[in-house]
Order: structure tokens, then sequence, then C-alpha cells
């Protein structure tokens, strides 16, 4: 009988050990100095130093200021503007996240067909994005011009809607829905791209074999597309949140936060405050209350995102 | 061994010394900007104006240019909604021009009583113009006795009218409020839009009230800024109640043109230039762009905007207009206050008045004024004008309130007790 000799065991080589002479830093640390430095230059050490302010009574000119505590936080509950400016800007940010990621999805579905002109109409649709939202907001307000004769309105005449028309930017009670229109009619194209991305992720064959397996195509859109867009939805609807919390261009482009105070968000607010109305030290409190509310609003929504991601 | 070759070549201290390094700068960096910016011993002298001062400005510097080969300038403006924010960001990072815009008195971010508490203006009072400077007008050249600005003059404020569309309707300049209220009515059934109000422009939506406030409050209530100083009046238990119910009347009787919300300043000059509307509440500073708008200059003229139906109580507003400072951290001060005192010279006093339709500081004989501020003048020498009421409000609150709440008001959106009680809550705040 032959004994069956086993074969000798190789011992495993010893882990690679990285060697750093004196303490060095490790190469990935050095590619990101640079951008970190920059970083910290430009957006940290202002954040901190300006952050100090939201204890003081500064006018935001000159020296003189006094540590004045939590009283600028004290204010800013009380401060009816404020409180006004807050239901604006979570309403324009619902606003903005349901209907343009809506519209967005509904575009990116319309575009990733076998349509001759998919390709012209993608480029159509992102267009607006590529626009300074400054030149855009110009644009709308001349849209928006009040005159039966002009714009929109001119419009709407020409079609037989003339009972339709509107001061759109003047009526306080329209004002902010006429503004978010304008935002969600530019970055609409942006969610687009981003859910187009999704689409070209989700797998043919599964599309297929549902398709044998009988499934129409809500049923498909359903339990193949949406379950599968989950990463594309966190981005859009992260995007479009902190991009509506922090809404500032159009509104000072298009109203100034009027009439009134109807368009007003916190944005705006803690603009008027430190450069209309001197008060600097209370705006960088309204800023820090706005930094911190985005900051929990995104940590909580990306939380409940990435969740759905992976039951999905 | 790969380990080797990735192996890092620079030692912490190292890295640390050139982040150091570029940290500082960069810094230095920022730093030269702001020097540059706030006048360098070397280049011109950088000067931002505001909008409504450009043609008085620009020739008091060309004037001056022209007498003096080696002074050379950078000149650019902004629209008045514009100005504070642009210049306040550029004082607050300490890189102000060497000269720029202010307004006189009190009531704004940029104005001088608030610049000059903030020690970012240079005191000019030894210069021999500001000897001529009105009692009544000193608080809004001067704050502790010390003169912060130099402005060429008073603007006045009142209706800018278009002849061509008056004739067409058969009405004369009116004298009273119920006169005016029936030009309105005549104008308005013959088509044309009575006045012309941009109320989206924010500005724009104060002139009404400015206009009727001194006939409706300081022709009985001289003394009404101390009053409200020493905290016995307020907003909502004064004329003001009168005044902006009579600019509520004049939207509901249908006098401004449609949606005045969603109109701007632009919109409303164009609407009396073209003769789709006949008047405008407007400042005479203005009057250059109401006149670009016209076919000929000649279709405009100016009248004091009746508040009352008793005459002798229609006063007028009449305030100084936008002027011009030397910043404190200048590094070209000398030069700068050179041009002032240039500038606070009668000559160039009255060319640069003239060239934005407000009346002299002051004159060595007569005055050359515009013709269309000629029905004004007695206001003015009568005592009957008053100053633009922000120059004498405490903060700068209270001036951006008062947009607001007519923008509110027009849009239905409060009372006239409701927006002159936020008006008073503004007022109360600390400067």
């Amino acid at each position: 009988m032959t004994a069956v000799m086993a074969p000798p065991v190789k011992p495993a080589p010893p882990p690679v050990k990285r060697v750093r002479r004196g303490g060095g830093i490790a190469p990935p640390w050095l590619f990101a100095a640079p951008a970190l430095l920059v970083y910290a230059l430009v957006m940290l050490y202002p954040s901190i130093v300006g952050a100090g302010s939201a204890f003081t009574d500064w006018s935001g000119v000159g020296e003189q200021r006094s540590f004045v505590g939590f009283d600028n936080f004290q204010e800013l509950v009380h401060d009816d503007q404020a409180l006004g400016a807050l239901r604006n800007t979570l309403l324009l940010t619902l606003a903005i996240v349901v209907v343009q990621n809506g519209l967005g999805l509904l575009l990116a579905l319309g575009v990733h067909t076998t349509i001759k002109s998919r390709m012209v109409l993608r480029v159509i649709f992102f267009a607006p994005v590529v626009v300074s939202p400054v030149m855009v907001s110009f644009l709308w307000k001349y849209v928006y011009n009040p005159a039966p004769d002009a714009g929109l309105n001119a419009a709407l005449n020409a079609v037989g809607l003339g009972a339709l028309r509107q001061d759109w930017l003047g009526d306080p009670s329209l004002a902010i829905w006429s503004v978010a229109f304008t935002v969600i009619w530019q970055c609409a194209g942006y969610s687009m791209v981003i859910f187009l991305a999704g689409l070209e992720g989700v797998p043919k064959e599964l599309h297929e074999s549902a398709m044998v397996d009988g499934a129409g195509t809500v049923a498909r859109f359903r339990h193949i597309t949406w379950p599968l867009l989950a990463p594309a939805v966190t981005i859009n609807v992260m995007l479009s949140t902190v991009g509506g919390l922090t809404l500032f261009t159009q509104i000072i482009a298009m109203t100034n936060g009027g009439p009134g105070y109807a368009t007003d968000t916190l944005s705006t607010v803690l603009y008027k405050q430190a450069f209309v109305f001197g008060k600097f030290g209370y705006s960088t409190a309204v800023a820090l209350v706005l930094a911190i509310f985005v900051a929990a609003v995104s940590f909580l929504q990306i939380g409940y995102l990435r969740s759905r991601e992976t039951t999905a | 061994m790969a380990s080797e070759i990735i192996r890092p070549q620079v030692s912490r201290r190292r890295l640390l010394q050139l982040m150091g390094g570029v940290a500082v700068a960069g810094t230095l960096a920022g730093c030269g900007g702001g020097n540059s910016a706030g006048g360098s011993g070397g280049g011109p002298l950088k000067v931002i104006g505001a909008g409504s001062q450009e043609a008085g400005l620009r020739k008091a510097l060309d004037e001056y240019k022209k007498q003096n080969s080696s002074f050379d300038f950078n000149l650019s403006f902004s629209p008045a909604d514009q100005l504070q924010t642009a210049l306040r960001a550029q004082l607050a990072a300490g890189n102000a021009p060497d000269m720029h815009a202010v307004y006189p008195g009190n009531g704004s971010a940029m104005s001088m009583v608030q610049l000059s508490k903030a020690n970012l203006l240079t005191d000019l009072s030894d210069q021999a113009w500001t000897q001529k400077i009105p009692t009544g007008f000193k608080g809004a050249y001067q704050q502790d006795g010390k003169t912060f600005i130099f402005s060429p003059g008073t603007s006045v404020l009142g209706a800018i009218y278009n002849k061509k569309a008056f004739a067409k309707a058969g009405v004369e300049v009116p004298t009273t409020w119920s006169e005016l209220l029936t030009v309105c009515e005549t104008l308005k059934k013959k088509g044309i839009v009575p006045l012309a109000l941009g109320a989206q422009t924010p500005w724009v939506t104060q002139l009404i009230n400015y206009a009727l406030v001194p006939g409706t409050v300081y022709a009985k209530q001289p003394d009404f800024d101390d009053k409200m100083a020493a905290g016995s009046a307020t907003f909502a238990g004064s004329g003001w109640a009168d005044a902006m119910n009579k600019y509520l009347e004049l939207q509901k009787r249908g006098f401004f043109n449609d949606n005045p919300n969603g109109t701007t300043y632009e919109q409303a000059t164009s609407m009396v230039g073209t003769g789709k509307a006949a008047m405008a509440v407007q400042v005479s500073a203005v009057l250059q762009a109401y006149r670009d708008a016209a076919p000929s200059p000649d279709d405009l003229g100016m009248f004091p905007l009746p508040a009352t139906d008793t005459v002798a109580d229609n006063w007028i507003p009449g305030g100084i207009v936008v002027g011009l400072a030397v910043s404190a951290k200048s590094k070209k001060a000398d030069e700068a206050r050179k041009f002032i005192e240039f500038c606070g010279q009668p000559d160039m006093i009255n060319t640069w008045a003239e060239a934005v339709a407000c009346v002299p500081l002051y004159s060595e004989g007569e005055a050359k004024v515009d013709p269309v501020l000629k029905p004004f003048l007695h206001y003015l020498s009568g005592n009957k004008a008053v100053p633009f009421m922000d120059q004498r409000w405490p903060n700068a609150e209270v001036q951006p309130t008062h947009f607001a709440v007519v923008q509110e008001l027009l849009g239905g959106k409060t009372t006239v007790d409701g927006a002159l009680k936020k008006m008073d809550e503004a007022y109360r705040k600390t400067a």
C-alpha cells in the first residue's frame, strides 16, 4: 500500500507591514492635503470664526462688538419674520423636492426609450441647468410681467385663457409658487440626468424575464425599476432638499423676499439682517441655526433613504 | 518592494511646514488684495457711487482730472438696492474703496451716522464748504459735530407728470388732495393710468407716504421726530395713519396701474415717459431717467403732491441727496479729501446739483436750478420742507420694514394699523 503523503503545507507569507520612516504621512493624505488645505482656509476657518459672531452684537462693520451670550438665539425664537421665513422655506422645499423629482423621473423615463429624438430631448431638458440661476430668474421675471399684454399673461390671452392672468410675483399668495415653479423648471433636468443614470443601471434581463412572466409596464416599474432606482432617489432627494432649504438666488433676484415678507426664506432673512439691517451677529445666529437644521434634516433623510436602498 | 516604492518621502514636519507656507502665502495674498482695493500707494483713486449720483459725480471727477493731470480715478456705480450690500461687504472685509456713496443722516445701514459710529469715515470738518451747511441740514451731514459726508444739495419729492397726458385729459396741476383725486378720476376716464407705481422695487414703495406725511404729520407737528425719539409719539397714533389711508384710497379707487406689487421702477418710469401713465411720485434725482424714457425731455414736469385740502398745510419732503465720503482706511485719504474740497466750491456744487436735479447746498449769487424744480423752491425757502423721514430714524430696520408693510398693504395682507405697529416695533429696536 502506498501511503499517500499529504503535501507539505506552505506557510502563509507574513503580512506586509507598511513601513514608515521617520513617522511620515501616508500617501492618501498627501494627495488630499492641498484640497483639504483649501477647504480649511475657505470653508472651515471662516465658518468657525463666523460662528463666534452669533454670540455678539456686531453690526458687520467696524470693530465695536460685545458678547451677548444667547440673546440672538432668543430673539430668533420670537422673530415673526424669521418664523414666517421658516414656514416659507419648508413649503418651498417640499414643493421642490416632490415636483422637481417627480418631473425629473417622468422626463428620465420619457427619454430612456428608443424614440429617435431622445438625445436631443435630453439636451433640451438639461439645458436650463447650465444657465446661471440669476439669468434664469431675470428671464422669468420678464415672463411673469403682470401687464396683460406681456409675458405669460399675453400667452394665456393668446390661447383664450385670459381669465387665468395673474400678478405672478406681486400677489402675496401666489409669489412663492411662482418662484418654486422657476426653480423646478430649471432643476428638473438635473434630477432627470441622475434618474437616467440610475435607469441605465437597471439590467435589461430583469425586464425581459418579467415580460415573459406577463408583467405589464406599471408592474415592471413598480417591482423592478423603482426599487433599483433607490440610490438615484437618495441622491436626488438629498440634493433638492438641501437646495430648497438654502434657496436664495432666485428669491433675491425675482422678489427680494416680497411682496412684504411673502417669499422670505431663512437664507434671505439672514442676508437682510446682515447687509440691510446691519445686524451681523443676529444674522450669523440665523445662519448657524439654518446650518444645524439642514445638517439634521440631511442626516435623518440619508439614514432613511439608505435603509430603503438596503431593503430594495 | 512595492511598499518601498510608495514609501512617503515627506515627513510630517515637512508637510506641516509646507502647509503653513501655503497658508501664509494665501493669507498674504488676501491681505494684498485688501490693501490694493483699500487704496495703496499706486494706482487710481477707487470710487463707488450710487446710480442716482452718476451724472454729477462723473462731471466732478472729470473736471478735477482736467485741472490735475496727475489725478486718476476708477469709478463704478451700484443701483440703490445693491449699493449697501456690496459696499457693506467691502467695508466689513476692510477693502472699501477710497471714496464711496453714503446716505445722509441715519436710518440705513449705509447711512452717515451708522458708518461714522463704526469709525469708517474720514472727518471733513476742516473744509471751508462745511461752514455753509444750513443749521436745519446739519443732522444729514454731521455726527457729534463732525462733518463726514459731502452732498451737493437737496432733492425734492413730488409728482413727476407727463404734460401731454395732462393736456389730453384737459386737467391742470392739482393743489389740494381733493383736486388730486378729481384729476386722477378724469385721467382714468380718458383711459390714462393716473399714477404709475412700481412697488416691486422696494424703495419705490415708500415714496407716496414720504410725499404725504409732511402734510399729514409735520405741518401740524414739526417736532414729530423729536417726540418719536423721546418715545412720546408713535407712527400708529400720528398722521402717518392718515397718509397710509390716503395711499390705500388711491389704490382702491383704481388710480394705480394694475398689479403695482408686480411692477418694477423701470416699468413705471416707462409708463410715464410714454404717456401711458400720467404721473409717478418720485424724487427729483431720478428725473433724468424719466426724461430718457420720454420722446422729449420737455414732456415732463414736476409738482408737489398735495396731501391735504388746506393749501398752507401741504408741506414737501426735501432731503439731502446721497453723498460721498472718504474711507477712514484709505491710503489716499489726502487725495480724496482734496477732491471733496474741490466739489465743495460753489461752481462745482452748482454743476453737480444741476446734473442730478437738486437744489444746491449753497450758492454765490443765483443758483442754477432745473426749471421743473421751481414749484418747490418757495417751500424750501419758507421752511415748509421736511427731510426724508428715514434720515432721522434711529436704526436701519425701520425703512425696510416700511417697504415690506406697504407691499403687504397693497397686497391686502395687512391693515394700516397693523402696518404702522410693525414700523413702531422696528423703531423701538436699538440702533
